[in-house]
This record gives C-alpha cells, sequence and structure tokens, in this order.
C-alpha cells in the first residue's frame, strides 16, 4: 500500500497530497476533533474550579450513595474503555462479527452507564437542586454541576449512537476498521473526561 | 489504537485497565481522608492525569502514533491547556477580597 493509499485509511482513491503525520486523514479529523473537545471540557472544569474556588459556602451535598453510585458508573466505562479496545483490536485484525460483538457490548455498557447517569440527576432534582437554586449554599453549584456532568452526558449519549451505527455498518461492510477505530478514539476521550469529573466534582463535594 | 501498531497480547492493555481502577480505588480512599482543599485538589489532579496519561497512551494509542504527530498534538494541547488556566489569580481575589477588591 502506498503513503498514500495509507492516509487515506487503505481506500482507492485519486492521488493526493498525504495527510500529515501519515495518520489516515479520518482520523487526524477525528484527533483534532477531540483536541477541540478538550478545550471546551477544559473551559468548563476550569470555570468550575473557579467558582468553587471563589465562593466561600459552596455546597458538598454527594452523600456516600452517590459516591458509591458514581464509582459503579467509573468502573462500568472504564471497563466499556477496555471492551472498546477489544473491538478495535478485532476490526483491525479483519474479524467483522468479532468487532461488532465487542462494539455492541461496549454500546450495552456505556448505555448502562447513561442511565446511572440520569439516575442520578434524578436524585439531584428531586432534592431541589435546580440550574441556579439548591437546599445547601450557592446557587451557583447547580449550574456548575448540571454543565459539566450534562456536557459529559451529551458526549456519552453521542456517542452511544455513533457506536450503534458504525457498528451495525462496520457490520453490513459499508464501514472498515478506521471508522471502529475513529468510534473508540472518541469513546476513550469520554472516559479520559470522566477520570477528571469525578474527582474534581463529586469527590471534592462529597459530604463530611 | 494506532494505524500502524501492534496486534500482540492484550497483557498491556489489562495492566492499563487495573491500574485505572486502581486510580479510581485511590482517589476515593484520599477523598474520605479530608486532607485540606489544597492537597485534595493537587492528589485528584495528579491521579486524574496519571489515568488519563494512561488512557491517551495505550487506549487511544497515541503512544504508538507517528513520533511528529503525538508532538504536534501534545505540545499544542497542552500549550492552550496551560493558557485557559489564566484567571485562577482572580479567583482568589474575589475570595480574599485583595488586592482590588475596592
Amino acid at each position: 500500500m502506498s503513503r498514500t493509499e495509507a492516509a487515506l485509511g487503505g481506500h482507492h482513491t485519486p492521488v493526493m497530497e498525504p495527510s500529515p503525520f501519515a495518520v489516515p486523514a479520518i482520523k487526524l479529523a477525528m484527533w483534532l476533533f477531540i483536541i477541540s473537545d478538550i478545550m471546551t471540557f477544559a473551559a468548563c472544569l476550569v470555570a468550575y474550579g473557579f467558582l468553587r474556588n471563589s465562593t466561600p459556602n459552596w455546597p458538598r451535598p454527594f452523600q456516600s450513595s452517590t459516591i458509591i453510585s458514581v464509582m459503579v458508573m467509573t468502573f462500568i466505562l472504564i471497563t466499556s474503555s477496555f471492551l472498546m479496545v477489544l473491538a478495535v483490536r478485532a476490526a483491525r485484525a479483519g474479524d467483522r462479527a468479532g468487532a461488532f460483538r465487542w462494539t455492541m457490548v461496549t454500546l450495552a455498557a456505556g448505555a448502562v452507564f447513561a442511565i446511572l447517569h440520569i439516575r442520578e440527576w434524578y436524585g439531584m432534582i428531586g432534592q431541589g437542586m435546580t440550574f441556579s437554586t439548591n437546599p445547601w449554599g450557592t446557587g451557583l453549584f447547580g449550574g456548575a454541576y448540571y454543565s459539566v456532568t450534562g456536557m459529559e452526558l451529551l458526549h456519552v449519549i453521542a456517542a452511544l449512537i455513533a457506536l450503534l451505527i458504525v457498528g451495525l455498518g462496520y457490520k453490513s461492510g459499508r464501514y472498515g476498521a478506521t471508522h471502529i477505530e475513529n468510534c473508540g478514539l472518541f469513546w476513550q476521550f469520554i472516559n479520559i473526561v470522566w477520570m477528571f469529573v469525578v474527582p474534581l466534582v463529586y469527590l471534592m463535594n462529597a459530604a463530611s | 489504537m494506532s494505524t500502524t501498531g501492534e496486534q500482540g497480547g492484550l497483557g498491556k492493555y489489562v495492566v492499563v485497565y487495573i491500574s485505572m481502577l486502581v486510580i479510581a480505588v485511590i482517589e476515593l480512599l484520599i477523598a474520605y481522608r479530608h486532607p485540606s482543599g489544597g492537597q485534595l485538589l493537587v492528589s485528584m489532579l495528579i491521579l486524574a492525569f496519571i489515568g488519563a496519561l494512561l488512557g491517551v497512551l495505550y487506549f487511544m494509542g497515541l503512544g504508538s502514533e507517528n513520533r511528529k504527530a503525538i508532538l504536534a498534538f501534545a505540545v499544542f494541547t497542552l500549550f492552550v491547556l496551560a493558557t485557559i488556566n489564566y484567571g485562577w489569580t482572580d479567583s482568589f481575589r474575589l475570595l480574599l477580597g485583595a488586592p482590588f477588591a475596592k
């Protein structure tokens, strides 16, 4: 395979300038998207940190039941990341059935994570926390909490839709291994963001 | 996963997976030891960065990508992440009322 063909992910297309860094163009685009998304999440987390640091009566409302639930969610998400690695490896080895199976298992794990996440939100809403008010302290807390975790949940739901579409497309032969790999990159990114959300938003606000 | 990466055993991915779980447990234990705010933040951030680094290098496969790609992505991203923190001093001003509170 020529360098140009490799850059285009193995597809036979007219000769054009190779993709930078010899990374397939579709994958490079995903990396650039992820980098831009890192900036978005970083801005959210820094804004959250700014508010938390500058607000004296910042609430710490998360009871141990919430923290246990969040740790279960963390276990599920990290496990799903490992499962996605298996899907990508199978796709790269040309094992369509295996890649599809692991992608769907990842999707199922992600769906459980999303359901638990929504359940958490319902719990917080049930305790009287809205975007601007809550029973514990500054109203800024709700806005910060729902913004950061909402961004994460939005990404998870988007990734679940992408996994379903690309998984089915890969099984039918419409999509290639590079597409599964791209979905994998996005899914791993979501897991990495969660690694910052859990300690900064949940654990640092656990009730004494 | 990398474009040109390996198709070897799963060993290193299992190690990374277990490491990430262990990091999550350590974070939980530290949180319930109730250290001071600054200590808690620093220890949480260090652990989160270690977990993220493992994820980026192994699960996302950046570690086996083209070296120039790694350099370009890392320098650009870290530069923006560093500059995005310019406002922290102002959050202390809001909290402590100094030096430009009035």
